[in-house]
This record gives structure tokens, C-alpha cells and sequence, in this order.
């Protein structure tokens, strides 16, 4: 919401009435910058490598195996990451791996905007009976342990990318329409908006042309963090067996077939690990640095 | 009183009674330095006060009111830029470090702000925040902390001073918490208090009641009190003295009676002018001047007010006024000024 | 100006808010406005004030609708709003508008002042896109914005003046009879407020219109009303037309709220403490018995605490709610001139000294 510098600077918090300034604002701001960057940057280098890399270039196939060279060390010629104990080029996997959770994050977190996201504002903002039925449906989602009822759905759809999405958006969606209506509780008595129902506007234009530009810096901060929880979410379903079934390349696939020969080869599980934890981190920390940034609470 | 006797002790060792004002601000200037390009927020401001004197700083906003008091308090954001001399006591205060600041802030000058709701941490029981800006500056234990601050609740006239101890912001009206943040404030036995809009939020019975908390305790405790504020009408029934600024500079300074007699500078005229009066007919428009003031990024070569002027001549426009004293303790800066109830 | 007729009619009002407890729980019925009736008739405006939390915005908003009332009348142009709803309401309710105290909140951030001047005209399908535009820029000319240098601003690109002269706008777009003021210049500074007082003054003279003009500060309430109607605590005290009330105040609340004006003549000094109203507002969610203004009325005796006064009226035009009135000439000065207020104190009889004052 935008104040006048003016009005910002009347309004010191107390502890400026006798206290110090604290750590200098600049140096706070640079931080803050790195915060949303260096993650930003890591995962559109990561994003190119899963997408659009395989278009330019001919990598091996992640599912063809080489018989010739199984079980080939790191920085290997021809195979960066070496191959595996079937003779998969784990490089490959990697990358279109990543193209899996980067697909399913992205899916269960537009679901869950959209669908959650009305769900929430229009709960929130017509209150009354409509927000008690609504939100009492959302309830028994959430009152379900959330692995339990993810498992559960994904064990009776059957592996695949699709019902894994659909069962992570079974965690996502209720998510969003709290965080949804809570930010819609907040901006609804707002003068702006009972402007904008005075002046006659109706409701679907309020909820969509008032509330839910207001309501973007939030739920796309939170849809970073919610994409951060899903990819690993992902992966552990995959590793359960409950995932996107094998020979598919996944990450978490890759550590689930990896797991056998850890004491002999751990990077077959490594190797994922790490994109997996680095790829949720980045996400993490961008959504962490925006909402700094946007002033989201 | 016990508060008094605080004021004593907590002002610095040399207490200097004697020609030397307590606080002398000279050629105060503060720029903001930013990628868009620089804001000279204040160009140049001079002024003093007195021990137990009540002196008004009026403007519109944006005139640099409370960059002047933030600037006092040394509590200006890191890209601020500040030249000139603020002395306390005769002691300079611009460059001094953080730590030796600490000391100065809350012992010799305090502020209490515009907004109540916002200088109160909601989640900190209102006794506890009095108690801990005691101890901040003053070698007290808990229990005396906690005295004092009961002590200092009952001297803001909150009932009950016991009981609020233990309450939150939330459960106070606004003018009760305003009077909290009074207590923070004067927590240490300030020498000069300074009140920025302290009372714009209130409403006019509360801000009363405010105004006269504020005079009752300046008498209590001799401190001097700094109100500032956009409305003229609150500081002619409170304020012994009025510094009225424009864009960053004083315009005019006169002792608030003469002030009210004859305005000298055509912008103190339109602020009066444009304040509702009690005694108007219903459905008189207001003589009101248009634009706005001027944009701060640029030094004007002439009188910043030149634009919006009814007096205004190409003299003006050519050379800026300085700011002069053309009467016995009247300064304005204005080639061109009122004469009413002059040369008396 | 003002002709008989009468534009709004509100009767026995009463807005209540429902309290909840951390958990949940019921914790206690706020009547945020207790019964209110007044009148405003066709080019007359009407001034309420009262402290904060005295009820003005809440019974302003129960008269547009935003929430509807619990209980009461609001006839307007010769409908009760509180009985329509849907389509019906909106259609009452054109000719009603709202002018909000933050011009800042009362206005989307996200959105340009054209598109939010356009918006009632958009909700009511007012002419082509074409048509909009062009009366959007009549509008924006009529309230002294320039519609191309501001028409593509957002609200943080413009001062606290502008955004309300935007929010005026939006008001006007659908030629109202009735605009409602909350509070509409108390966030602006003096020269600022004083350009848009006048604003109020030249649309009231050009259009015709009427205002409910909410304000704290009783110079300006003089300043722009023909009548007053005091609040306190959910309730009003007296309503009167403007100059009467001002220079005869009737009930004791009237006459200290007058008290604590602060004069821009500071010959008058600093008035006598004891005549600044004090102590608290009470608590609305448990009013005094009787009179609501008895904690603090100097004249409170035990009548007042036993029954509650009804507002009457006491000479023509002036009504009070008040079983003790202030006689009818206390307040004028010796001269017979309309008095300045804050001259004419007259503590001594009045206010006894505060017996838990500065204790
Ligand atoms: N939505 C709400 N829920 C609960 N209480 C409310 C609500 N809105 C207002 N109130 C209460 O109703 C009373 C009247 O409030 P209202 O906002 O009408 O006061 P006001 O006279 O407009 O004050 P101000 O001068 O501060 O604008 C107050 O006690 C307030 O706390
Ligand atoms: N931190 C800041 N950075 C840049 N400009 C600022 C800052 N703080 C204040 N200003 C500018 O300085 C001028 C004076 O502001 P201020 O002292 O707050 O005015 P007021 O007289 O209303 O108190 C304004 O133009 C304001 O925008
Ligand atoms: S110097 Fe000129 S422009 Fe400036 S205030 Fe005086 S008369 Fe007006
Ligand atoms: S009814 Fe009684 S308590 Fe109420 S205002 Fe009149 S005299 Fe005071
Ligand atoms: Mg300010
Ligand atoms: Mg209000």
C-alpha cells in the first residue's frame, strides 16, 4: 500500500522515540536484493537446462540405456555426471527430471491459486453461510494428515504425472484458500472496496478487478514457498512408488533406484539429493526475499 | 516532584544557566541523496529554545517539519545528509557517534509522534514499554523502573495507573494512548520535548485535553516544548512562539501575539486565511491560494512562494529573501511583506 | 436554498456490531448507533459531529446500506433502503453517494484515476466507452484535476488533495442528489482542506446537491452546514440549525465540545482546564443508564441516571436531549453579538472543579 514518504517518517516505530537506528537501511536492501537474485538466477539457469537445452543440443536419452557403460564415475567423457548402474546417462535424468518437478510444482501451484484462490476470497468476502460451507469443506481436507491423504489419493488413481498432480493439489488448494481468505478479510472492509460496491460495481468484478490484483503479491510469494514444499513432496511420493512410475526420469525415481547402491556409488543418490534440496531452497528463498520485498505478511 | 528532580539529574553535567539557549539549531540543512536525484528537505534553518519555553513550527506538508525535528533527534535515515550546527547545552550534536546519541536521545531532547497506534509495539504490555525506555537510559532496577513508570502513567493523568500497567495498546482509546507514549517520552526527564502533530490524529476534545497534558506538565517539569503542527489556530492558543516554513526554510518567526496582530509574510496570511473560523458565516468560501509547493529536488533562484504569491513581484522571481529580523523579535523573509499594525 | 422537501428521512436507527472473544465466543453486542432520527432536506447540508467512536461513520455507512442497519428506517427519496435489496438497492442507491475520510484507502491502489472515475459509470452501463471517457474528463475538470496530466496517475502519484478531488469525482459520476462525507478533509492540510471545502461549496451552488458532512472539527462543520446534529456515543444530543446552536449550545456536551475549539486569536490565551471536557468516552459496549453523557456532564443529577432523555423540541427548530438544558441565553456575550466560544466560558456555575482531575 503506498503511504507518503512523509506520513512513513511521522509514524516512527517506538523504539525510535529513545532507541538507535539499528543495522543501515542500505546495507539491509542490498542484502535483501542478493536474497531474491542469486536464487532467481540459479533456477532460470536450471529452467534452461531442463527445457531448452535438450532442444539445442543432443543429450542422451534419459531412458535408453547404454550396456557398454554402466556405472561410469563423475566428469566421465561424454556422460558429465557418469552413468548409472543400468547405463542411463544420469546428466540426462537430471535435466529432464527436473523438467517433472519443475512441471508438477508449477501445475499444483496454478491449481491451487486458482481454484483455492476463489475459494478463499469468495468465502472471505461474501462471509455469512457461503464462507462456513465453504471453509468447513476445506477443513476436512486439512484435518486429514496431509502425506496420509496425498498417499492415499495417489495410491488409488495409480502412478502417473497427472494423478500426482492432482493429489498434491488435494495440499495445495486448501492452503490458498486460507492464505486467500485471510488476505481477503483484511482488504474487504477496506474503504476502496466499499467504494467500488457503492458505486454499484458487482461482486465477480470486485473479487476479480479489486481483490485479486490486490491479493497477487501474496499468493504468488506464497505459490514460490508452496512450490518449494511440492517439489519435495514429489520426490517423496516418487520414492514411495506412488509417483510417477519408473523408468520415467524423476529425481526422486533416481533416488529410489540410487538407494541400493549407496554404499558403493552415493552419488546415484547425491547427485539428486542435491538438485532436489538446491532446487527447493532457491524457491524458498526467492518467495522468503519477495515477500521482504513486497511487504507481504 | 520526583519527576523534576529526574529532569535534574538526567540532563548532562554542565548545566549552564546563563545567555546560551538550551537547544540552538544554525543553518540546519538536510539533503536526501537518492538514485532519482537529491531532495533538499530543509535549506537552511535557524532557531533556538529556551528552557521551559513553547515554541510552534508551522507548515504545510512536505515543508520539512519533521525532517527539522528527526534531524534534532538525530533519528534521520542513513541516506540523509546533514550540515549545519544543532548544540545542546553549548555541546555540538551533528556527527556525533550512535552510541554517544543514545545518551542524548530520550535524556535531553524526546519526541512523541504523530500516530499513537503506530509508536506502540501492540504485542508489549504498555507499562512494560514505559519500563523499558527507563531502563534504557537510566541505571534503574526492575522494581524501580516499574515505579517510575507507574509514577510517570499517573503524571499523564491515566486512572487507574496500577491496572494499565498491565494492558495492551489495544485496549486504550487513542487519546489514552497517545498519553502513553507522553509517558515514554518523558520517561527520563527530557530538556526539550519535541511534539510532531502529536494531536492531528485526535479528535477535538481529546486534542484539548492533549494540549493541556502538554502545558500542565511543561510547567511541571520545565522543559521546553516543541510543537509542531499544520494547523495555526493550535499554536496560537499554546505556543509562546511561531516559526512558520515554507519548502524548507523559515519565512517568518515572531512571538505569537504580534504574529496574530500583523502577519508580515503573504504565506503565514494564506495558512490563517485558510483556517475555518468560528465566527464565519456558512457557505463563505475560504480565501484559498492555488498550485502546490514547490518540488524540493530543485533550489528555486527566487522566493519559493513566488508562484503561488498574491504579492509577488519580478523582484521576487530574481533574488530568494533572506531570512532577516526587521523588528525587535521578528524575523521574516519577504521582499515584500504586510504592514498591518507596524511601526507602533 | 434549502426547499421543504424532504430528501432523507431516517428513523429510529440502530446499527449494532456483534463482539467476538479469542475463541470465538459471543463476547457482547456493540450499539454503535442507538436510535437515531433526523431529517435533511432537498440543497441542505447537514453536519454531524461527536468524538471518535461517537457512531457518525457507522450510521453514516447504515444509511447507504454498507452493512444495513439492524433496525430502522432510511427513506430516501421516498423509499425505505432497509427494506430493498439486490437490484431495487442499487438503483436507490444511485442517487447516494460517498466521500470517505482516507483518500488514500478509499481508492484501489492498482488502479488509474481514470479507470476508478469510470468505474460507477461502467457498473450502471452509462453510454459507450467512448461516452465515459468524455464524461470522465468533464468530471475530472469539474473537481480541478487537469484529466491528462492525471487521468493515467495511480493514487500514490498524487498528494492527499488530488486523491480526494478523485474520490469527489467518482462520487459525482452519476449526478447523486445526496452525497455523504466522512470525515472528508481531516487527513488533508489546512490550505489543501480550505481548496477542497470550496470545492464542496462550488459543486453544492452548480449542481444543487446536499451533504451529510461528517467532521470532528466544529469550525468547519460551521463553516460548510445550515444544520448541526451533535453525537455522543451512539446517540444525538442536540440538532439545531448552524448559527443558533453555536452561539446558544443547549446541551452541556454541545457547549464543552464548543470549549475545546482552539482559536486562531491567541489574545483569547489559554482557556481555563476546567472548562476542557474530561475524562473518557465510556464504554460503548456498556453506556451509562439514563443519559449516556452523565459520567461526564456537570450537570447530571439523579434524573439523569434514572431515565433516559428523548430528543424534544425546545424552541423552533432546536432540539436537545437534555433534561437540564443550558438556558437559552447563558451563552451569549453581553454585547448580543453571535460570541465567541471560547470567550464565553462560563465555568464557574458549570464546571465544578475535577474532583479526580490532576490527582
Ligand atoms: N465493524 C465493527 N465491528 C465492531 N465495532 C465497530 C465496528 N465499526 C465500528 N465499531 C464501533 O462502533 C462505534 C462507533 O464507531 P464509528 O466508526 O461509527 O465512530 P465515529 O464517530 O465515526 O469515529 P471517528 O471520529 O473516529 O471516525 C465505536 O465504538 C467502534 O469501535
Ligand atoms: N527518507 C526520505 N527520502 C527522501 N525524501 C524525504 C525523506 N523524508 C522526507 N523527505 C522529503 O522531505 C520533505 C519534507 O518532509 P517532512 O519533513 O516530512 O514534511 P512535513 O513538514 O510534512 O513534516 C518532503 O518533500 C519529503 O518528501
Ligand atoms: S518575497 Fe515576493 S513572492 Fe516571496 S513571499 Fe514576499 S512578496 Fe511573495
Ligand atoms: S440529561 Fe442530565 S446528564 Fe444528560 S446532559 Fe442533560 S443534564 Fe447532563
Ligand atoms: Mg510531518
Ligand atoms: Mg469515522
Amino acid at each position: 500500500m503506498s503511504v507518503p514518504a512523509a506520513d512513513l517518517l511521522t509514524t516512527a516505530p517506538a523504539q525510535d522515540v529513545l532507541g538507535g537506528v539499528g543495522a543501515g537501511p542500505r546495507v539491509r536492501s542490498r542484502l535483501r536484493n542478493l536474497e531474491i537474485i542469486v536464487p532467481g538466477a540459479l533456477l532460470v539457469v536450471l529452467l534452461f537446462f531442463c527445457f531448452i537445452w535438450p532442444l539445442l543440443y543432443h543429450i542422451p536419452s534419459p531412458t535408453v540405456a547404454d550396456l557398454f557403460e554402466v556405472n561410469r564415475p563423475l566428469w566421465s567423457p561424454g556422460h558429465i555426471l557418469g552413468t548409472d548402474a543400468v547405463g542411463y546417462d544420469v546428466m540426462s535424468r537430471i535435466l529432464y527430471g527436473g523438467r517433472v518437478s519443475f512441471e508438477v510444482a508449477a501445475a499444483v501451484q496454478a491449481i491451487g491459486l486458482v481454484v483455492g484462490g476463489l475459494f478463499g476470497m469468495i468465502a472471505a468476502y461474501r462471509g455469512g453461510w457461503t464462507e462456513a460451507v465453504l471453509m468447513r469443506i476445506l477443513d476436512v481436507f486439512i484435518a486429514f494428515p496431509s502425506l496420509v491423504l496425498v498417499l492415499a489419493i495417489a495410491d488409488s488413481l495409480g502412478p502417473s504425472e497427472t494423478h500426482v498432480i492432482w493429489a498434491l493439489s488435494a495440499f495445495s488448494i486448501p492452503a490458498f484458500a486460507r492464505v486467500a481468505r485471510a488476505a481477503t478479510l483484511r482488504l474487504r472492509d477496506q474503504p476502496f472496496i466499499v467504494a467500488a460496491r457503492l458505486s454499484g460495481t458487482r461482486t465477480w468484478r470486485i473479487l476479480l478487478q479489486h481483490l485479486a490484483p490486490n491479493l497477487a503479491p501474496q499468493l504468488l510469494t506464497f505459490s514460490l514457498l508452496g512450490a518449494s514444499l511440492t517439489i519435495i513432496l514429489e520426490g517423496a511420493l516418487d520414492f514411495l512408488g506412488y509417483g510417477v512410475p519408473p523408468p520415467t526420469a524423476t529425481w526422486g525415481n533416481m533416488i529410489a533406484t540410487g538407494q541400493s547402491f549407496i554404499s558403493v556409488y552415493p552419488q546415484y543418490v547425491l547427485v539428486p539429493s542435491v538438485f532436489l534440496v538446491a532446487t527447493s531452497i532457491c524457491l524458498n528463498m526467492m518467495g522468503d526475499g519477495l515477500r521482504a520485498r513486497w511487504g507481504v505478511r | 516532584m520526583a519527576s523534576a528532580t529526574a529532569a535534574g539529574d538526567a540532563a548532562p553535567p554542565d548545566v549552564r544557566l546563563g545567555p546560551s539557549p538550551l537547544l540552538e539549531v544554525s543553518d540546519l540543512r538536510v539533503t536526501f541523496h537518492s538514485r532519482a536525484g537529491n531532495v533538499y528537505a530543509v535549506q537552511g534553518i535557524s532557531f533556538s529554545i529556551e528552557p521551559g519555553q513553547t515554541l510552534a513550527i508551522i507548515g504545510e506538508s512536505g515543508s520539512g517539519k519533521t525532517v527539522s525535528a528527526q534531524a534534532m533527534m538525530a533519528i534521520l535515515p542513513r541516506t540523509a545528509h546533514v550540515t549545519g550546527s544543532i548544540r545542546f547545552n553549548g555541546e555540538e550534536m551533528v556527527g556525533r557517534s550512535e552510541r554517544e546519541l543514545r545518551d542524548y536521545r530520550g535524556r535531553c531532547v524526546a519526541m512523541v509522534f504523530q500516530n499513537p497506534e503506530r509508536s506502540l509495539n501492540p504485542t508489549m504490555r504498555v507499562g512494560s514499554q514505559i519500563a523499558e525506555a527507563i531502563t534504557t537510559h537510566l541505571p534503574l532496577d526492575r522494581k524501580q523502573a516499574h515505579e517510575r513508570a507507574i509514577e510517570l502513567l499517573r503524571m499523564v493523568r491515566i486512572p487507574a495507573p496500577e491496572r494499565r500497567f498491565y494492558e495492551y495498546p489495544h485496549q486504550l482509546s487513542g487519546g489514552m494512548r497517545q498519553r502513553v507514549v507522553i509517558a515514554i517520552a518523558l520517561a527520563c526527564g527530557p530538556a526539550v520535548l519535541i511534539a510532531d502533530e502529536a494531536t492531528t490524529a485526535l479528535d477535538v476534545t481529546t486534542q484539548a485535553q492533549i494540549m493541556d497534558l502538554l502545558l500542565d506538565l511543561q510547567e511541571e517539569t520545565g522543559t521546553a516544548l516543541l510543537m509542531i503542527s499544520h494547523d495555526l489556530g493550535l499554536a496560537a492558543s499554546y505556543a509562546e512562539d511561531v516559526i512558520v516554513m515554507y519548502a524548507g526554510k523559515v519565512v517568518e518567526r515572531a512571538p505569537t501575539k504580534e504574529l496574530f496582530a500583523g502577519v508580515r509574510m503573504p504565506y503565514t496570511q494564506a495558512l490563517l486565511d485558510a483556517i475555518p473560523r468560528i465566527d464565519t458565516q456558512p457557505h463563505v468560501l475560504l480565501p484559498v491560494i492555488g498550485g502546490r509547493p514547490p518540488d524540493l529536488s530543485v533550489i528555486p533562484a527566487g522566493c519559493p512562494f513566488a508562484p503561488r504569491c498574491p504579492e509577488v513581484q519580478q523582484d521576487c522571481r530574481d533574488q530568494a529573501p533572506p531570512l532577516k529580523q526587521h523588528e525587535p523579535e521578528r524575523w521574516w523573509a519577504c521582499w515584500h511583506p504586510y504592514r498591518k499594525g507596524a511601526g507602533q | 436554498m434549502t426547499s421543504g422537501e424532504v430528501l432523507l428521512e431516517v428513523h429510529d436507527l440502530v446499527q449494532e456490531f456483534v463482539l467476538r472473544d479469542f475463541g470465538g465466543t459471543k463476547g457482547g453486542v456493540l450499539q454503535a448507533v442507538a436510535g437515531v432520527s433526523l431529517e435533511l432536506h432537498v440543497g441542505e447540508t447537514l453536519g454531524i459531529v461527536g468524538e471518535t467512536g461517537s457512531g457518525k461513520s457507522t450510521l453514516a455507512r447504515s444509511v447507504i446500506q454498507a452493512p444495513p442497519p439492524k433496525r430502522g428506517q432510511v427513506i430516501f427519496q421516498g423509499q425505505d433502503l432497509v427494506k430493498l435489496s439486490g437490484r431495487a438497492l442499487k438503483s436507490a442507491r444511485r442517487n447516494l453517494q460517498m466521500v470517505f475520510q482516507d483518500p488514500f484507502t478509499s481508492l484501489d491502489p492498482r488502479w488509474t484515476v481514470t479507470r476508478l472515475v469510470e468505474e460507477p459509470l461502467v457498473a450502471y452501463a452509462e453510454g459507450d466507452r467512448q461516452e465515459r471517457r468524455t464524461r470522465v474528463s468533464e468530471l475530472l475538470d469539474l473537481v480541478g484535476l487537469d484529466p491528462e496530466r492525471h487521468g493515467g496517475r495511480h493514487p500514490h502519484e498524487l498528494s492527499g488533495g488530488q486523491c480526494q478531488r478523485v474520490a469527489v469525482a467518482r462520487a459525482l459520476a452519476l449526478n447523486p442528489k445526496l452525497i455523504l462525507c466522512d470525515e472528508p478533509v481531516s487527513s488533508l492540510d489546512v490550505l489543501v482542506q480550505a481548496q477542497v471545502l470550496n470545492l464542496f461549496e462550488k459543486l453544492r451552488e452548480e449542481l444543487g446537491l446536499s451533504y451529510l458532512f461528517i467532521a470532528h472539527d466544529l469550525a468547519l462543520v460551521r463553516q460548510v452546514s445550515d444544520r448541526v446534529a451533535v453525537m455522543y456515543l451512539g446517540k444525538l444530543c442536540e440538532v439545531g440549525p448552524v448559527q443558533s446552536l453555536f452561539a446558544e449550545p443547549l446541551h452541556p456536551y454541545t457547549f464543552a465540545l464548543l470549549n475545546s475549539i482552539p482559536s486562531p486569536d491567541p489574545t483569547v490565551g489559554r482557556r481555563d482546564t476546567a472548562s476542557v471536557i474530561s475524562g473518557e468516552l465510556p464504554s460503548p459496549l456498556d453506556p451509562p443508564s439514563g443519559c449516556r453523557f452523565r459520567t461526564r456532564c456537570p450537570r447530571a443529577e439523579g434524573r439523569c441516571a434514572a431515565e433516559v432523555p428523548e430528543l424534544r423540541e425546545l424552541t423552533n427548530g432546536r432540539f436537545v436531549a437534555c433534561h437540564f438544558p443550558l438556558p437559552a441565553r447563558e451563552a451569549v456575550a453581553a454585547d448580543g453579538k453571535a460570541p465567541d466560544p471560547v470567550v464565553a466560558v462560563a465555568p464557574a456555575p458549570l464546571w465544578p472543579a475535577e474532583p479526580n482531575g490532576a490527582g
